[in-house]
């Protein structure tokens, strides 16, 4: 096998690897900070909003345990009821409990302005993670063009020749010769790594959330939390709480029998 | 099956699985060095990977060993699993680096 290798200008290296590879990463951070600066802080909620949105979170953690339950069951039928009750009452309810004619209405996402806020900030962290792969992009291939950066060591099929060795129309060059743009590539998957060691691992300069985020997924996370009919989501909780009721065990059940017998005082079953 | 799973997750100290980023960090870092050494030694095709491999294989024994003390499914929520899988981000982060270090060396005079 013959080992046709090419020479290259090693002021190539100087001046094209390093430079794109640290551009990158200098992008990258900078992307990462500048979607931290354009966050707005979440708006402050009135005490009776936060309670409203806390009092299904305490049913479920008290029913997260329910069969493994670290409290002997008077105190969890005691909790228990006592939720049960504010519910169907609408105690936790933000504007108290409801008239009885006043019909109950889910507010429409687009014209609830809390909901509004969290499409926006979705929507304008993806633009600013677009933009800059965009200007890179477009610098690399308008400077760096027409020429062979590296040698890939490992092979590749014949498919991937027009994409990674794009302005050098050599038809019988082996495809392990690349072009900066496949360079771009190589880093942008790569640097995802560097970015979780420096930036920490919720970093927005991250490729490969790029890829799976977008403007519905943001606005997916951002609904659940207002728009929906708490009196709704209470009368349902009820039922939840009924039946973990029914499987309430709690740890320390028998306890004075388990620990004689762990002792050996007392015959083995 | 539902009850178990639940009991399971009851046990997980959350605190503590934010603390196995330092794992994550351990594989970066570990994939970092091998990419370096295969584009230093001019490995190529399938002998870069199985360098990838095999410094895989090697970082997952040892903090078997040492850090699990041979039981990661007590340190690690996904058990083995987790411990040996390096995830997409580091198979690429080889293979950039590797790209690297064997132009730097072997095409580059």
């Amino acid at each position: 096998m013959d080992r046709l290798s090419l020479y290259l200008d090693p002021q190539i290296r100087d001046w094209v690897l390093f430079p794109i590879t640290l551009v990158m990463i200098l992008v990258g951070i900078l992307r990462h900070y500048v979607v931290i600066l354009l966050q707005s802080p979440p708006k402050k909620l009135s005490r009776a909003a936060t309670r409203e949105q806390r009092a299904l979170t305490r049913s479920q953690i008290l029913r997260a345990t329910s069969s493994n339950s670290p409290i002997p069951l008077s105190f969890y039928k005691a909790i228990s009821q006592h939720l049960s009750e504010a519910y169907k009452a609408g105690t936790y309810l933000k504007d108290g409990p409801p008239k009885a004619d006043a019909p109950s209405s889910t507010p429409n996402p687009l014209s609830d302005p809390a909901a509004m806020d969290g499409m926006m900030a979705g929507m304008k962290t993806q633009m600013v993670m677009m933009v800059p792969q965009m200007v890179i992009m477009g610098w690399i291939n308008f400077f760096f063009q027409g020429f062979v950066l590296i040698k890939l060591p490992f092979p590749l099929t014949l498919g991937f020749k027009s994409m990674l060795q794009r302005g050098i129309d050599t038809p019988d060059m082996d495809v392990r010769w690349v072009s900066s743009l496949s360079w771009y590539f190589l880093n942008f998957f790569g640097l995802n790594g560097l970015y979780r060691l420096i930036l920490g691992g919720d970093n927005a300069a991250d490729s490969s959330r790029d890829m799976t985020a977008s403007p519905f997924a943001a606005m997916g996370n951002a609904q659940p939390g207002q728009p929906q009919d708490f009196n709704k989501l209470f009368k349902a909780e009820r039922d939840n709480l009924e039946f973990a009721e029914g499987l309430h065990s709690w740890v320390g059940e028998n306890m004075d029998t388990k620990i004689l017998r762990k002792y050996g005082k007392l015959a083995a079953l | 099956m539902a009850t178990t799973t639940d009991n399971a997750a009851q046990l997980i100290f959350a605190p503590n699985v934010l603390h196995n980023q330092a794992l994550t960090s351990v594989k970066f870092l570990s994939s970092c060095f091998a990419g370096a050494v295969a584009g230093i030694l001019g490995l190529e095709n399938w002998l870069g990977f199985a360098l990838f491999i095999a410094s895989i294989v090697s970082t997952s024994f040892i903090i078997y060993a040492i850090n699990c003390r041979g039981k990661p499914a007590k340190y690690l929520p996904g058990g083995l699993g987790e411990l040996v899988n390096p995830g997409q981000d580091n198979i690429f982060t080889f293979i950039l680096v590797w790209t690297l270090f064997y132009g730097i060396i072997h095409v580059y005079d």
